[in-house]
């Protein structure tokens, strides 16, 4: 059975791969429809094993998997392996990035009909879908982290597919240059693992955390650091570059310049969700320091309050759907902070299916504007695109946490769990939390308003052929609001509140606020929804609906004058905290003068001067000269012969 | 120093003097007999070292066989000895030190060395007969590889050497033998023709 | 003593073997017309599969001594024949094409090959100087005569005599070296004289002798500076014969230094070790520093010959078990490698064409996509570059030298490395991103085209899982 289980396992990783390889290698030869077919036929196929390898696990209850597949190499007792860690987690979201990933491939025929690089789009989103699996199902942080960057590359290729375009090449050189900052971090991280645990095999590290635990490291002299929290944090920094958290959060709102909105969602439901899942995974070490969970926690407070008000004044559809995003992965962070790991991947996978719908809906409506992307310009919508509004409507609720909605059951049993934690920092982010909802209500509507009612602001020749999208563009819609709906009422029971992760999850006994919220208050999920009416989020969450068809429907003309007389803080939030223009200016400017500085004068005169060109151009003259001595005379090489055998001679003889 | 170590230096001697007369006479003829005196003077110490199969062997192969043949071919090309030379006063001095500091060196080592020579063999021994005992014995091996690089440098100078160029005019007597009547003569039948 | 001459006799049957089918099909040319000549070629080629069988079948853990102790088999002797038939096997293959373009498709290459895998594995068996030098004598007088086998080049020719000048005068020199031994120890038998070592009182003696012995071990790798014929017979030499040249010969040098200086004189380590080292490392440095100056990519992989010899040569002297595998490891690799570098020449090249220029290599991934890539995957892998195995075998050699307490070595040869990684990569510049002066695609059969691939592909694959044969070198070099 392991054995037949392992074949599964590596199918389901090889099938996209395969499909990539074909699709990009032999792109011109299988033409468009080969290379759409062979690569969706490959996700599928992993699609499918992934839904009976869910089933096997987490509903037969069959036997998790750790094993490796092939040693790469053993380098002083240390192996690197390729294998496979298969629980309840794994499963979970292997499902949700093949599924996800299959609704992307069959979305991309339609919304890529016309682009000549229609192949090279194929590859490279099967190969994300590889990259990703590689990802969750490693049982070592070596593959880990070539998951890691593998997903980080081919995201730089997404966001950068229009290569022609500057703006698309600025923003893929950014989100590459963000995440190495937090790749930087994560590498430390493993690095610190492998130095204090001897290994880098997940089931080993793990066992080992009792010894590790306690000890100390003196970074800088005469301070002592506590292992873990250094590991901890360290291995978190990575989140937050992949996850996109505050301060590193800035690339992925210019991740949008990718194709709308197929690459956008890449990023922004599967991608960004590594870094929460490797903190979930990682559960067992971070649940030894305090320090890295009350780090955490307030990362992620922050990320989900203040990206939710730069959601508020942009007009860009895409933009505000990115910063909701952003907003979210902030909600998910504080779960894993306040140790609700449960309710964090809950939530991201809830999140997955409604998040996909908003975007595919935006692209849909951005297709059918002739990609217009400015929502001043829309309006109305709903006459000419029903499907897409109402989607939009489910996704846009789901989003916004209203009851009974997948949204409401993940992000209540979070702002629950907060609300519960103990940690330094928990009730400022319970304060962000419930803030956020209301923010979220307002800005998702705001954005769902302006769209598909009011006005028609759009010009004659556009109104003229606005219809609804195609049916491929349509039917993944659809197939993913049900999910929307219905999937937070059938697993928060399970997922959050129960024992559904098993051992993939580990939470210390004083820490384990979701097994205190699932006996004093979790009654079901019917119960759980008719409780929101008592005052709470859910009404907040109205509130912020009301706030966004007053301000936006009824009464237009006062945001303008907000914007008028609250110009400062309308300034500071378009201009996203000044954190890109800090970032220009300080890190930027600042290490574009240093070097500058360093390119004049290290580079230019002492490196390429002396070192590179130095060096070059003495090894080309000693190469020139050298080659002189092969005279081709018999008697010269005789004659050299004669000269090493005295030398040598003469150094080893005598 | 007994009557063996005057015949051994005297040889020796003329060795060492005819070795290098081979490499410094101008004409290839004389190189030759010069070298043919370096083996017999080396067949001659081979003697006193009660190697005589060897040192008939030496004689009768290099000196009776190879040499011989050598001779031949040296006699037979037409080799500019001028043309050769012309370097030669140029890199003797060079040469020289390279030999001297060669000759130094060795001499330093070789000197260290003390090897007991071998006790003499008995009156009735035959080293002729001992030879062949190891050589198709112990030896057998290495002998048969001998055997092979023989063939192969017969096989290596053969594929060298041989070559049918395309307008060489040799006979070929069996074709000659073969020839028919029909093959030389045609019979033409024509009319007579009016003279003009 | 018949008895015990022909006492295990079968474990030479691959050499019998070998010897009886040469000769055979020496005959068997005799009669064969021109257009019938493809049948020496197939014989050949079955010669070496069926030694390559034979010599798998006597695979074992054991070490015997036969023939009065001048033959040894042991694993280590049984896998490198395996590389040597493997080698020539795809020797002739690469080169079928080449020599029949260009009419010296002989009887004699093949027959002159066999009889150098012959001297190979003479080589390589030897437990006595004695069958040491006359397998090397073998399989030298074989090379010479195959460099000048292309007649009517006045190259050729000229390359074969001075390998020929230069290999007597190494030749001669390792006899020296191979007596002063002998009279020291009394003893032609490595075994014998490695145990009388420890008795010899006089070091310097041993040292004199070692030095002579080294030059010519390292005439025949061609370490600076006895490297100077290597360069010219490569260029000389039509590319099938570089071909064999540089690839199953390197396998038997290899086996004589670990013969020589491993199996007889590990005693006196510390004194062939500094001998080495100034080998090794002016090996890389001319090796890598000149071929950056060629023009013409034989004798430029000629010089990365050189300094792949140098790298070879660091583990060995670590004088480590460890080191000894490696170095087992980077020889059959380097092989492979080089194999597949020549192999690209063959094809490249046609008829009344030598594709030996660096030029000729501008713009080939327009020309023949697939070809480039081959090439890419044997430059890296030369260069040392992950995950090609390359990579690996230098990663292994550095750890041996590394754990010898050479770190200064270790540290000079990766300066040599990058330094040898621009003319690697110079090849790629080429390749892609400059333009084809000539736009016709390569033609080439398609056996050579599967051979190829294999070939170049065994190079990422022996990268990817490295540890069965780095394991498989460990094992034998053990016993």
């Amino acid at each position: 059975m392991t054995d037949n289980m392992q074949n599964i396992y590596l199918w389901i990783v090889l099938a996209p791969l395969i499909g990539a390889i074909i699709a990009g290698l032999f792109g011109h030869k299988v033409g468009r429809a080969g290379a759409h077919w062979v690569t969706i036929i490959g996700v599928a196929i992993s699609c499918v094993l992934s839904i009976y390898v869910f089933k096997h696990i987490n509903i037969d209850g069959g036997a998790t998997f750790n094993g490796s597949i092939y040693t790469w190499m053993v380098v002083d007792g240390l192996r690197l392996e390729v294998g496979f860690l298969v629980d309840q987690l794994t499963s979970m979201m292997m499902v949700v990035v093949t599924f996800v990933s299959l609704m992307v491939h069959i979305y991309t025929i339609g919304y890529m009909k016309e682009d000549p690089g229609y192949q090279r789009f194929f590859s490279y989103i099967s190969l994300f879908t590889f990259s990703m699996l590689m990802l969750i199902m490693a049982n070592n942080f070596m593959q880990l982290f070539f998951g890691w960057e593998a997903v980080g590359l081919v995201s730089y290729l997404l966001i950068g597919f229009w290569y022609t375009r500057d703006t698309a090449i600025y923003a893929n050189m950014k989100a590459f240059l963000v995440n190495r900052v937090g790749d930087f971090g994560f590498l430390l991280g493993i690095a610190g693992v492998l130095m204090y645990f001897g290994s880098l095999d997940y089931a080993t590290v793990f066992a080992g955390v009792g010894e590790v635990n306690g000890q100390t490291m003196e970074i800088i002299p005469g301070s002592q650091w506590s292992v873990m929290t250094v590991i901890c944090i360290s291995l978190f920094i990575g989140a937050m570059g992949k996850s996109a958290q505050v301060p590193l959060h800035v690339w992925l709102p210019d991740s949008m310049e990718g194709p709308t909105p197929i690459s956008a969602l890449i990023h922004a439901a599967t991608m960004v969700t590594a870094g929460i899942f490797m903190v979930t995974r990682m559960s067992p070490l971070f649940e030894f320091s305090e320090t890295a969970l009350s780090f955490v926690l307030v990362i992620g407070a922050i990320t989900a309050l203040f990206m939710g008000f730069l959601g508020l004044v942009q007009n860009d559809i895409k933009r505000v759907v990115a910063y909701s995003t952003l907003s979210q992965l902030g909600y998910m962070t504080v779960a894993l902070g306040a140790s609700a790991y449960a309710a964090g991947v809950f939530h991201l996978m809830t999140h997955a299916f409604f998040k996909a719908l908003l975007f595919l809906g935006a692209g849909s409506v951005i297709i059918a504007m002739h990609h217009e992307q400015d929502m001043r310009k829309m309006g109305g919508l709903r006459k000419y695109m029903p499907f897409t509004w109402i989607t939009s409507l489910v996704g846009s609720l789901a989003l916004i946490g209203a009851p009974f909605f997948a949204g409401f059951y993940s992000k209540d049993s979070i702002i629950l769990a907060v609300q519960k934690s103990q940690l330094a920092g928990s009730s400022f982010a319970y304060f962000a939390v419930l803030a956020g909802v209301f923010i979220t209500a307002l800005y998702s509507f705001r954005m769902y308003f302006l769209v598909f009612h009011g006005k028609e602001r759009m010009d004659e020749h556009t109104r003229e052929h606005l219809h609804e999208t195609d049916k491929v563009v349509w039917v993944p819609l659809v197939l993913l609001a049900i999910p929307s709906v219905v999937i937070g009422a059938i697993f928060v029971g399970d997922m959050a509140f129960g024992d559904f992760f098993g051992k993939a999850i580990f939470v210390l006994p004083e820490h384990d606020v979701l097994g205190q919220l699932s006996k004093d208050f979790f009654h079901g999920w019917f119960s759980m929804g008719l409780h929101a009416f008592v005052p709470g989020p859910a009404w907040l969450a109205a509130a912020g609906v009301g706030v966004a068809w007053f301000l936006y429907m009824k009464r237009p003309d006062i945001p303008e004058w907000f914007e008028q007389k609250l110009s400062f803080v309308h300034k500071v939030l378009v201009n996203k905290y000044y954190a890109d223009k800090f970032n220009e200016v300080f890190f930027a400017a600042g290490s574009v003068g240093i070097g500058k500085a360093l390119w004049k004068f290290g580079d230019e005169k002492l490196i390429d001067g002396l070192v590179v060109n130095g060096s070059a151009k003495a090894v080309g003259y000693v190469s020139s000269v050298v080659r002189h001595v092969q005279t081709g005379y018999l008697y010269h090489y005789a004659f050299a012969m004669i000269i090493g055998l005295i030398v040598l001679m003469g150094l080893f003889v005598l | 120093m007994g009557f063996e170590n005057i015949v051994f230096y005297v040889f020796a001697g003329i060795m060492v003097f005819s070795a290098l007369m081979v490499i410094t006479v101008k004409n290839p003829v004389q190189a030759a007999l010069f070298l043919v005196l370096t083996f017999f003077s080396c067949a001659a110490i081979w003697m006193l070292l009660e190697a005589e199969f060897l040192a008939i062997a030496l004689v009768l192969v290099y000196v009776g066989a190879v040499m011989v043949l050598f001779l031949f071919v040296v006699m037979m090309l037409d080799i500019n000895v001028a043309r050769m030379r012309a370097a030669f006063m140029q890199y003797l001095p060079i040469g020289i030190a390279v030999l001297v500091t060669m000759a130094v060196m060795m001499f330093m080592v070789v000197n260290q060395i003390h090897i007991d020579a071998p006790g003499r063999a008995a009156a009735n021994y035959n080293n002729t007969r001992e030879l062949g005992l190891v050589l198709y014995t112990v030896y057998v091996y290495p002998f048969e590889i001998a055997a092979v690089i023989l063939l192969v440098a017969i096989i290596a100078a053969i594929a060298l050497t041989l070559r049918r160029r395309p307008n060489t005019k040799h006979q070929n007597p069996d074709l000659q033998i073969a020839v028919k009547r029909d093959d030389r003569i045609r019979m033409v039948k024509m009319d007579t023709e009016e003279k003009k | 003593m018949t008895a015990t001459l022909l006492t295990n006799l079968h474990l030479a049957t691959p050499e019998i073997f070998i010897l009886s089918m040469a000769s055979i099909i020496l005959v068997v040319d005799l009669f064969l017309t021109e257009n019938n000549r493809y049948i020496t070629y197939l014989l050949s080629q079955f010669t070496l599969v069926v030694a390559f069988l034979l010599t798998l079948n006597l695979f074992s853990g054991d070490t015997f001594y036969i023939f009065s102790q001048t033959f040894v088999s042991d694993p280590m002797s049984s896998i490198l024949k395996l590389g040597v038939y493997f080698a020539t096997f795809v020797t002739f293959l690469y080169s079928k094409d080449y020599l029949i373009q260009r009419n010296i498709f002989s009887g004699e290459y093949f027959v002159l090959g066999l009889f150098a895998v012959l001297g190979m594995m003479i080589m390589i068996s030897a437990s006595s100087f004695l069958t040491l030098y006359l397998g090397l004598e073998l399989l030298s007088l074989c090379l010479y005569a195959m460099v000048a086998l292309q007649r009517d080049s006045s190259v050729a020719s000229e390359s074969a005599m001075k390998y020929f000048v230069l290999g007597a005068i190494a030749s001669g020199m390792l006899l020296y070296g191979m007596s002063m031994l002998y009279g020291v120890t009394g003893s032609l038998d490595i075994q014998i004289v490695s145990q009388q070592l420890g008795a010899v009182t006089n070091k310097t003696i041993l040292a004199f002798g070692l030095v002579f012995i080294i030059v010519g071990v390292a005439f025949k790798l061609g370490a600076v500076p006895f490297h100077m014929w290597v360069p010219d017979v490569y260029q000389g030499s039509p590319t099938a014969v570089t071909i064999f040249i540089a690839t199953a010969p390197k396998i038997a040098a290899f086996a004589m230094l670990m013969r020589l200086l491993v199996g007889g004189l590990l005693e006196i380590h510390a004194q062939w070790q500094g001998i080495l080292i100034i080998l090794a490392v002016s090996s890389m440095a001319i090796g890598n520093i000149v071929a950056i100056a060629q023009t013409n990519i034989k004798r430029m992989l000629a010089y990365s010959t050189i300094s792949h010899i140098g790298f070879l040569m660091l583990g060995v002297l670590s004088g480590t078990a460890e080191g000894f595998a490696a170095s087992m490891f980077y020889t059959l690799t380097y092989v492979l490698m080089s194999m597949a570098s020549f192999g690209a020449v063959i094809i490249m090249s046609r008829k009344g064409f030598e594709a030996d220029k660096l030029d000729d290599y501008k713009g080939l991934n327009q020309r023949s996509p697939w070809l480039a890539l081959m090439m890419l995957f044997i430059m890296f892998s030369m260069a040392g570059v992950p995950p090609f195995v390359g990579f690996w075998a230098k990663l292994s050699v550095l750890k041996a030298v590394v754990s010898a307490d050479l770190l200064w070595l270790a540290i000079v040869a990766v300066v040599f490395s990058i330094i040898g990684a621009f003319y690697y990569l110079r090849i790629i510049k080429l390749m892609y991103f400059d333009k084809a002066e000539v736009s016709e695609p390569i033609e080439c059969a398609i056996d050579l085209r599967w051979v190829f691939s294999l070939n170049a592909g065994l190079i990422l694959l022996i990268g990817l899982m490295p540890e069965s044969l780095l394991a498989l070198c460990k094992q034998v070099v053990m016993s």
